[in-house]
């Protein structure tokens, strides 16, 4: 474990631009992205930084691995779907709901806490929607920590 | 403490080492809180063990040398957190973990379940910095507290067995042991011999040279006689110039070789005290419990046989040992 966050350091974000723009994931229409841009930010950076007590290094860490890790999160929430899991639901979108929470990312929390509460209920009747709307706040907010990373790394 | 202490001090309790309490157990499967725990905690300098799941948490905080600060995520594969608590508390031996359990902001009704099943302290998603830093010295204080009440408890548990003069047995102590030993003898027929020893004429030291000398005196004494013995027999003060020696596993024989052993060491040399060389002798009357098995003799039998035979001692001119036949004792109840 002590070794982690030079790994996560090392990463390099391309492929997961990539990947985010590419065909492996669930496509998303163009013009669903374009509203929030108008709307609030994705996520507050100042209120994770004054989580972190101020800590930029600790931040740039924890948003790679969340990079790296919501993606997983997200083929559970898809997986559990496809299987008809609520409990899979459930837990896959508590975890996604903790991360991006901490992230201060109201609009990705409410979309998990709904996703969440749809697993908890065991009623996945409208559950494909709930991940489009986790799918389209969690782009947003990926795009927003890569566009901030682009941002201090100039 | 007692450099003369014979064997069992340790099984009574004698004040153990001190506890690392620098080291943290955190359970957490996800990633992104896994790392804000162990950065804040390394940064804070504690050693810090990390798993993914709950039962690999379990599996460390069961090993006797286990973290006792443990932060445990609520929802977590294989055993969530509070039914780790659960486990916890209901195994947990003398060693304390404070556990600091993790939970969601949503979640307030599982506070209560939390603390319930026996969390200390509770910590919400997401939190910052200084409150896990809060969270954390709160643990440590009552961790160290609890150590801190463990050692006096261990200590008086201590003194309550022994003599704090000599650090022998004292007189409740080696009465239990010694029963613990009849009951033994009884059962499982294995030898049992007893020593009742007296100090000759110690009133006229302490009459004499005053009762400092007459404690460095016992003090000495009472350190030869637990040097003298093997290291599983059980020393022990019975009364002012008197002590009781349990001799388990030991026939008549090897018994009246120790016995003379133990008259030897005390007479030569003599004990030096701050008014001088001060010559000791030993009266000893001893005691073989024979035969094994539900008619062998009890404690009060024992303890009469050897007293009468420590009598004889004295008056056959003392520094010397004698023996009671205990089987003809017995055979006059």
């Amino acid at each position: 474990m002590a070794d982690q966050p030079t790994e996560w350091k090392g990463l390099d974000n391309a492929p997961l631009k990539a990947r985010l723009t590419g065909a492996d994931s669930i496509p998303v229409p163009k013009a669903e992205l374009i509203p929030r841009a108008l709307g609030p930010p994705s996520w507050s950076r100042a209120e994770v930084l004054d989580r972190l007590g101020g800590d930029e290094e600790l931040l740039q860490e924890l948003c790679q691995i969340f990079l790296k890790e919501s993606p997983r999160l997200m083929e559970k929430l898809r997986q559990g779907m496809a299987n008809g899991d609520a409990e899979a639901v459930q837990r896959a979108a508590h975890s996604l709901k903790g991360e991006v929470s901490y992230l201060a990312a109201a609009g990705a929390t409410q979309a998990a806490r709904h996703l969440e509460d749809m697993g908890r209920e065991r009623d996945l009747s409208v559950v494909s929607e709930a991940i489009r709307l986790m799918e389209r706040e969690l782009d947003e907010l990926r795009q927003a920590i890569e566009d901030d990373a682009d941002g201090a790394s100039r | 403490m007692i450099a003369a202490a014979p064997n069992g001090f340790l099984n009574l309790g004698s004040p153990e080492k001190p506890q690392a309490l620098d080291a943290v157990l955190v359970a957490e499967d996800d990633p992104v809180f896994r790392h804000v725990l162990e950065y804040w905690l390394k940064k804070w300098d504690y050693r810090v063990t990390s798993v993914e799941n709950g039962l690999d948490a379990w599996n460390i905080l069961q090993k006797v040398d286990s973290p006792q600060m443990a932060i445990l995520d609520w929802m977590m594969p294989a055993m969530d957190g509070v039914e780790l608590c659960r486990q916890l508390r209901r195994h947990e031996g003398q060693r304390y973990h404070f556990v600091l359990l993790v939970t969601s902001k949503d979640d307030k009704q599982d506070v209560v379940a939390g603390l319930s099943a026996g969390a200390d302290d509770y910590l919400t998603k997401p939190f910052n910095v200084d409150e896990l830093r809060a969270r954390i010295r709160t643990g440590e204080r009552i961790l160290h507290l609890q150590d801190a009440l463990i050692r006096v408890h261990e200590a008086l548990r201590f003194e309550a067995a022994h003599d704090p003069l000599t650090g022998l047995w004292n007189r409740g102590a080696i009465l239990e042991l010694l029963e613990r030993e009849v009951q033994l003898h009884r059962r499982t027929g294995s030898a049992l011999g007893l020593m009742m020893v007296d100090l000759d004429h110690f009133k006229q030291v302490n009459d004499t040279q005053g009762h400092m000398v007459g404690d460095v005196v016992l003090r000495e004494s009472a350190h030869r006689m637990a040097a003298s013995v093997r290291n599983y027999d059980w020393v022990g003060r019975y009364g002012g110039e008197e002590f009781l020696i349990v001799v388990p596993g030991c026939d008549a024989e090897a018994l009246l070789a120790s016995a003379e052993r133990l008259r030897a060491c005390i007479a030569d040399p003599p004990v030096e005290t701050t008014a001088g060389p001060v010559p000791m002798t030993l009266s000893i009357g001893i005691v073989s419990a024979m035969p094994p098995g539900p008619s062998a003799p009890n404690l009060e039998k024992l303890l009469y046989a050897a007293d009468t035979a420590l009598y004889k001692a004295k008056a056959n001119g003392r520094n010397r040992v004698e023996m009671a036949g205990i089987s003809r004792a017995a055979g006059q109840h």
